[in-house]
């Protein structure tokens, strides 16, 4: 008996130490590294958060075929449905359950705040947010872990204040989305443009719930108080409404509007040759434009691979996969804060040329696009015209503001 | 600041109001039979009418896009979500009327969330516009104030849709039976009335209201994914200060919901999305019951 007893502990030493040294060199091997996604991919701003996905996807298996550290990239998706304290909760459930080496999403400025700090700051996770734009962000909520790899509002804000200084409107109206991005992109083109135009004037304001359907009765009545300009501040949500409910209203042609992100395809597209010419808007990506060789390349492999062209959220993505591979690659191993320091000053190809991860903030540098909708035939629907290019240098807040508005937080 | 507020622009704000007062008409009445007839708080009535609008738009669409297009959508969306329903009704609602309705209201939130996900994997996540025919595009100055076209035409289906209802309720057979019904139904069934077909009719009918709220909103918004859940709450909100399954006071809450929602906008822009739902508070605490009488 005790000799059996012997022998079983003896073997379970045997197994145990062999199962030791089977895991030993696995140890040392390189892993995988893993990604966690928040995003939104439920109701109305689910085509963003697809879009987003898909450029990811896309540069991941390009990445893929020659590993990083001997590993791959791997990626885990959770739906924030676009909603703050989901987004909170998946974030913190991917970094706690999945152990997840980097956090990115996602597409609401409010559930970006919220993770960046709740999860990121606290739980020393680097998190890159990849289509929310709210200048807090990177700027006065701004912290060693988050980053940004979307153009954020005051780039769209300063890029729309120099357009608008340029062209005779005085009086305007402030419309859009009661929430965090409409509120930020609003302060962030009305602060920029008093600066260079002090005599402009705010003669109203309309704040509707994000995702409202119907603009119409918001419409009609700014209409009545004929501004010289209408600035929408409107997020993913309800954007495409606006456009819609700009052409049913008449108000196209009459009455000048300017919407980040209006010169998008995925906004654009659907509403085919009876989108409202005239629209301006900013946007860091176009498909269609710099006609790149490199860009083309990009647009080709993403149609083939989901039958769409890219939209900015898939170049924003794509470029964040493109950081996190060369952050890695830079920081030798798996660490997260030799990853951080990694990123800092960064600079990869993306498919408009070399874009910089900005160290003294964590955001990405990107040029502006300033565009007018007008029809094209060609592409049967509507796309930018007459688009002025703006250095991303000269629309981001120098990094002395961003420590000035950090050192008042 | 409110210096602009002209007369004219109260009037045509207060049509605007109108007109959208018309869809969630459309929409709550078929609501509030549902409730009054069946008495299920049928929350899948929102998804109804968002696969109303992507219905219409497939049809537009896979008609080229026209004038015939726009038309066969507005006819032929309504009668797809009146055979859903209808489908919907025999397979899993008629086993259900007798359960409790709280039991009722899981079941049917449990649907709204089935048919979401249905319909993001049948029409995907991206937006889609459905175009009104030329004529309705546009808009035509009212009193000097530019008016939307489309919502002109709002204005006239809207009557023809109530008139029609009141019709079907009041006039015919079926629809004296399904009131009936709504008031006792163990009656109904006694003297001889197959209620079990009563009942479909009534919830196909109810349905087929929300699908054509659906296709009619479709040529003023964008059709996407979650157009579903604003609905349903307005729906409720109105039925609820209108009186609980009474036609009529679907068409008191959805014009007090309407109209508070446009004067609220044009009168104070920065706090308009509070109207609505202040004059829902005022109902409510002044006349728990709505607003007219409630069936339950």
């Amino acid at each position: 008996m005790k000799n059996e007893q012997f022998f079983s502990v003896g073997r379970f030493l045997v197994l145990a130490g062999c199962l030791l040294a089977m895991l030993m060199p696995a140890a040392a091997e390189a892993r995988d590294i893993k990604i966690g996604i928040v995003d939104t991919y439920s109701g109305p701003a689910a085509v963003f958060g697809n879009d987003a996905l898909n450029g990811f996807k896309l540069a991941v298996n390009e990445i893929n075929q020659q590993g990083v550290l001997g590993g791959k990239i791997v990626f885990t998706t959770r739906d924030e449905q676009f909603k703050v304290d989901i987004g909170l909760n998946v974030a913190k459930e991917l970094v706690l359950k999945e152990n997840v080496d980097v956090l990115v999403g996602t597409i609401n400025s409010g559930a970006s705040m919220a993770i960046s700090e709740a999860v990121a700051k606290k739980e020393k996770i680097p998190f890159i947010v990849w289509t929310a734009k709210s200048e807090n962000i990177t700027g006065k909520a701004g912290h060693r872990y988050v980053f940004s790899t979307a153009e954020n509002t005051a780039m769209a804000g300063k890029s729309a204040a120099v357009a608008f200084a340029k062209k005779p409107y005085k009086k305007f109206w402030i419309a859009g989305d009661d929430y965090e991005y409409g509120h930020a992109i609003a302060d962030a083109i009305w602060r920029n443009l008093k600066k260079i135009k002090p005599e402009v004037e705010t003669i109203g304001k309309t704040w509707w719930k994000p995702g409202e359907p119907d603009l119409i009765p918001y419409l009609t009545a700014i209409q009545t108080a004929k501004p010289d300009c209408i600035i929408f501040a409107t997020g993913g949500a309800s954007m495409a409404n606006v456009l819609k409910a700009i052409k049913t209203t008449g108000m196209e042609n009459k009455i000048p509007a300017w919407i980040h992100t209006a010169t998008d395809h995925s906004v654009l597209k659907p509403l085919g040759m009876n989108a409202p010419e005239g629209v301006m808007g900013t946007i860091q990506y176009h498909y269609y434009y710099p006609e790149t060789a490199a860009n083309k390349k990009f647009v080709a492999d993403f149609q083939a691979a989901y039958g769409n062209p890219p939209g900015f959220p898939a170049f924003n993505a794509y470029t964040t996969a493109q950081l996190i591979a060369e952050a890695f690659r830079k920081a030798g191993k798996i660490d997260k804060e030799k990853f951080i320091d990694a990123m800092e000053g960064l600079k990869v190809d993306t498919p408009v040329g070399k874009v910089e991860m900005r160290a003294c903030d964590h955001q990405a540098v990107y040029p502006m696009f300033l565009g007018t909708t007008k029809i094209s035939k060609e592409f049967g629907g509507a796309i930018a015209a007459d688009i002025i290019t703006l250095q991303g240098n000269d629309v981001m807040p120098t990094c002395e503001e961003i420590a000035e508005a950090r050192k008042q937080k | 600041m409110e210096s602009y507020v002209t007369f004219s622009g109260l009037i045509s704000q207060f049509l605007v109001g109108l007109s959208r007062a018309m869809i969630l008409f459309i929409v709550s009445s078929g609501l509030s039979f549902i409730l009054g007839v069946l008495r299920v708080p049928n929350v899948a009535h929102g998804s109804l009418y968002m696969i109303g609008a992507f219905t219409a738009h497939t049809l537009a669409v896979a008609a080229g896009g026209g004038v015939a297009g726009f038309w066969l959508a507005m006819v032929f969306a309504p009668i797809a979500v009146a055979l859903i329903s209808l489908v919907a009704e025999r397979l899993l609602f008629c086993h259900l009327y007798e359960r409790e309705h709280l039991m009722l209201l899981l079941f049917t939130f449990a649907l709204a969330l089935i048919l979401g996900d249905l319909t993001k994997i049948t029409w995907g996540a991206d937006y889609r516009s459905l175009v009104a025919p030329p004529f309705l595009q546009g808009s035509v100055p009212v009193l000097g104030t530019p008016f939307p076209k489309y919502n002109l035409f709002l204005l006239a289906v809207g009557p023809v849709a109530a008139v029609g209802l009141w019709l079907f309720s009041n006039k015919t057979k079926i629809g004296k039976i399904a009131r009936a019904a709504a008031v006792d139904r163990e009656m109904v069934g006694a003297i001889g009335i197959n209620v079990s077909w009563v009942f479909a009719l009534a919830f196909v009918l109810g349905c087929f209201l929300a699908g054509l709220g659906g296709a009619l909103v479709s040529p003023t918004v964008s059709i996407t994914l979650g157009m579903d859940h604003t609905i349903i709450i307005e729906a409720f909100l109105i039925v609820t200060i209108g009186g609980l399954g009474n036609m009529w006071g679907a068409l008191a809450g959805s014009l007090i919901f309407g109209i508070s929602q446009s004067i609220g906008v044009l009168l104070w822009p920065q706090f308009a999305i509070v109207f609505p739902y202040l004059a829902v508070v005022v109902i409510l605490t002044l006349k728990p019951s709505g607003l007219l009488k409630s069936v339950w």
